[in-house]
């Protein structure tokens, strides 16, 4: 007899008995879906922060003193001579510093903004800088230290509520007391995805040597961060490593912090790895439960067909046929199930990519489709073997005789 | 000519319980039988004579506990469970009493069913079972449930899934005793034709003027055959 047969067989049972397979399978179906939606969510949630991270930081290494406890934060600067050693490496240097300002948002209320010093034309040294409206200020106006600036959205918004900021001065202070006017060239676009509320914060970008010159605590040839843009092909891991050696060598260990977006990435990355998993095994729990419903449906089916069982015997099956017969059943059973199980949680996954705006690309891999469906044909060999062996075992006279 | 059925001194002991509480039960005690291809035999006796068993071991559901059994002139001792059950599928057409038709097949599928197990195509199955059944008379209830057939049809649905194997022996077992008398007369007939074909018929009864259609009858009593038997 032909496993086809078997097959046959146990689709015209199954279907025989509508109502009990649907609901035997039906643990089965909340199994496989629970499992393959948790994973597939993973991989969409690591895809998503992956995409966002490398939206806001492209890929880049950062450089900033590590704060020492006892020690002022800015005692550790970098000099313009580790600047010149980093040229050597495949990477955009982009020097940075920073320091608070405030406004007047009505007369007498002063707020807080970030100023931050950059060289002139970013977007062309770091592509995840994108102008909205207007331009960045040339490399001629930062070195020149004129007293222009680009603001993030937010800062726009908050300097010049309602109004075009461009072409507006912007009256600034420091918190000593000194002013700032800047004329606005431009203004940046929003950063997007779910990192954008960390980004939206209010900042007036302007040239170097202004900074230097008009902050009160800030000292020139002092930079108190470097973005390194690696350029195209440049290895993350490796150019990361030649970094710390050149800090390391000039400075000693740990004065330094240098981070990649790929270092932030790997620990997301395995950050959802850990969670995906802990999903994944609670999920597989209701596989289990399903499973244990599968062989309770499978023995009282033995039992219920204990006739059938004994005529087919007389009409000359062996009892390997007749193990082989409900063990197809029990596989069939599970292998429905989780094919229902797996449709579920593509429609599920189809309905957050289109809904949710952080779930940007739609995954379901062809190997947890697979790993998916044989699992349940797994669970249903497992605890189909026992209903199974007992049908094998029936005597068929008593069979036969079975009221 | 081989005789399909060949007995010396069969005999049956079923043991129950264990150590000194063990019971015997002697269903037969050295039975002597033969059945010539093309007889039509009736196996009469009295309920516990040991009719049931005797069957059963002539179907090869059961084994002897001593005693030579020959099916269609072969040694049936020491054979697998799977090596009885092809032998089975092949030698012996079954007919029991309650039909034992599955509920959720037609006609034609129950008919079919015990060439599943010899490997036959589905459509030559089908083609045999139209067949089988157009020979018991029921061409036109092919694709019937059993449960849209009266008595005698689902009998004879069952004669026809015996027919089917063509076997050497066809094995009735009280075949008209869940029938009404037309119905039985209807299922007789057909043993007849069959018999008149040239089918080797062992048919169980308890029922005299059923057992008067057959050419022989075999009486058994307390495990012994009493008349008849070679």
């Amino acid at each position: 007899m032909s496993p086809l047969e078997n097959f046959r067989m146990a689709f015209e049972s199954l279907l025989g008995n509508k109502l009990r397979s649907f609901l035997a399978l039906l643990g089965i179906v909340i199994g496989v879906f629970a499992v393959t939606a948790m994973v597939s969510l993973g991989q969409m949630a690591t895809a998503g922060i992956t995409q966002d991270l490398e939206a806001i930081a492209g890929r880049s290494i950062f450089v900033q003193p590590n704060f020492n406890e006892g020690q002022d934060f800015t005692s550790a600067p970098i000099r313009e001579e580790d600047l010149v050693a980093l040229q050597t490496l495949p990477v955009q240097v982009i020097p940075q510093l920073f320091t608070s300002l405030q406004y007047e948002s009505r007369p007498g209320e002063r707020r807080s903004l970030q100023l931050q010093g950059t060289p002139g034309d970013l977007p062309r040294l770091d592509p995840t800088t994108r102008v909205a409206r207007g331009r960045y200020f040339t490399e001629a106006e930062a070195r020149g230290g004129l007293a222009v600036a680009v603001l993030s959205d937010r800062a726009a918004r908050e300097l010049f509520p309602g109004r075009e900021a461009v072409g507006q001065v912007a009256r600034l202070y420091y918190p000593g007391g000194s002013r700032l006017e800047l004329t606005v060239v431009g203004v940046l676009e929003p950063p997007s995805g779910i990192f954008g509320g960390l980004g939206s914060s209010a900042v007036v970008f302007a040239p170097i040597p202004l900074v230097w010159n008009t902050a009160p605590n800030l000292r020139r040839g002092e930079y108190a961060f470097v973005v390194l843009s690696l350029k195209k092909g440049a290895d993350a891991r490796q150019v990361t490593q030649q970094v710390r050696r050149i800090f390391e060598s000039r400075y000693g260990k740990g004065k330094y912090q240098v981070q990649s977006t790929e270092s932030f990435q790997d620990t997301l990355r395995s950050v959802t790895l850990i969670l995906q998993a802990l999903l994944g095994a609670i999920a597989g729990l209701s596989l289990l439960v399903g499973g244990i419903g599968i062989m309770n449906i499978m023995l009282v089916s033995v039992t219920e067909r204990t006739r059938e069982i004994g005529l087919r015997k007389a009409l000359g099956a062996t009892s390997a046929q007749v193990r082989q017969q409900f063990l197809i059943e029990a596989v069939v059973l599970t292998l429905v199930g989780g094919v229902l199980g797996v449709v579920l949680a593509a429609s599920l996954l189809f309905l957050v990519t289109a809904t949710v705006p952080f779930f940007k690309v739609y995954i379901l891999s062809p190997l947890t489709v697979l790993l998916a469906l044989a699992v349940s044909a797994l669970v249903g060999l497992f605890f189909g073997v026992w209903p199974a062996a007992r049908a094998a075992a029936l005597d068929p006279i008593e069979a036969l005789r079975y009221e | 000519m081989t005789p399909v059925v060949e007995m010396r001194g069969v005999t049956k002991v079923y043991r129950s319980g264990s150590g000194a509480r063990t019971v015997e039960v002697h269903a037969l005690r050295g039975v002597d039988l033969a059945i010539q291809p093309g007889e039509y035999v009736a196996l009469m006796g009295p309920s516990g004579s040991g009719k049931s068993t005797l069957m059963h071991i002539i179907g090869l559901l059961d084994s002897p506990t001593e005693g030579e059994y020959r099916l269609g002139g072969e040694p049936v001792r020491g054979l697998s469970e799977a090596q009885l059950a092809r032998i089975r599928n092949q030698r012996v057409g079954f007919v029991f009493q309650a039909f034992f038709l599955l509920p959720r097949l037609t006609a034609l599928h129950n008919v079919a069913l015990p060439l599943v197990y010899r490997g036959v195509p589905l459509a030559k199955r089908l083609e045999r079972a139209r067949a089988a059944l157009e020979a018991v008379g029921l061409g036109d209830r092919l694709d019937h449930l059993p449960s849209e057939l009266s008595g005698g049809q689902k009998q004879r649905v069952a004669i026809a899934r015996a027919l089917v194997q063509e076997p050497d022996l066809l094995l009735a077992d009280e075949p008209t005793g869940n029938l009404d008398s037309q119905s039985s007369e209807e299922v007789l007939a057909l043993f007849d034709a069959l018999h008149r074909q040239g089918k080797t018929i062992l048919m169980v009864t308890h029922e005299y003027e059923v057992g008067a259609r057959a050419q022989r009858i075999v009486r058994l009593r307390d495990g012994r055959v009493v008349e008849g038997g070679v």
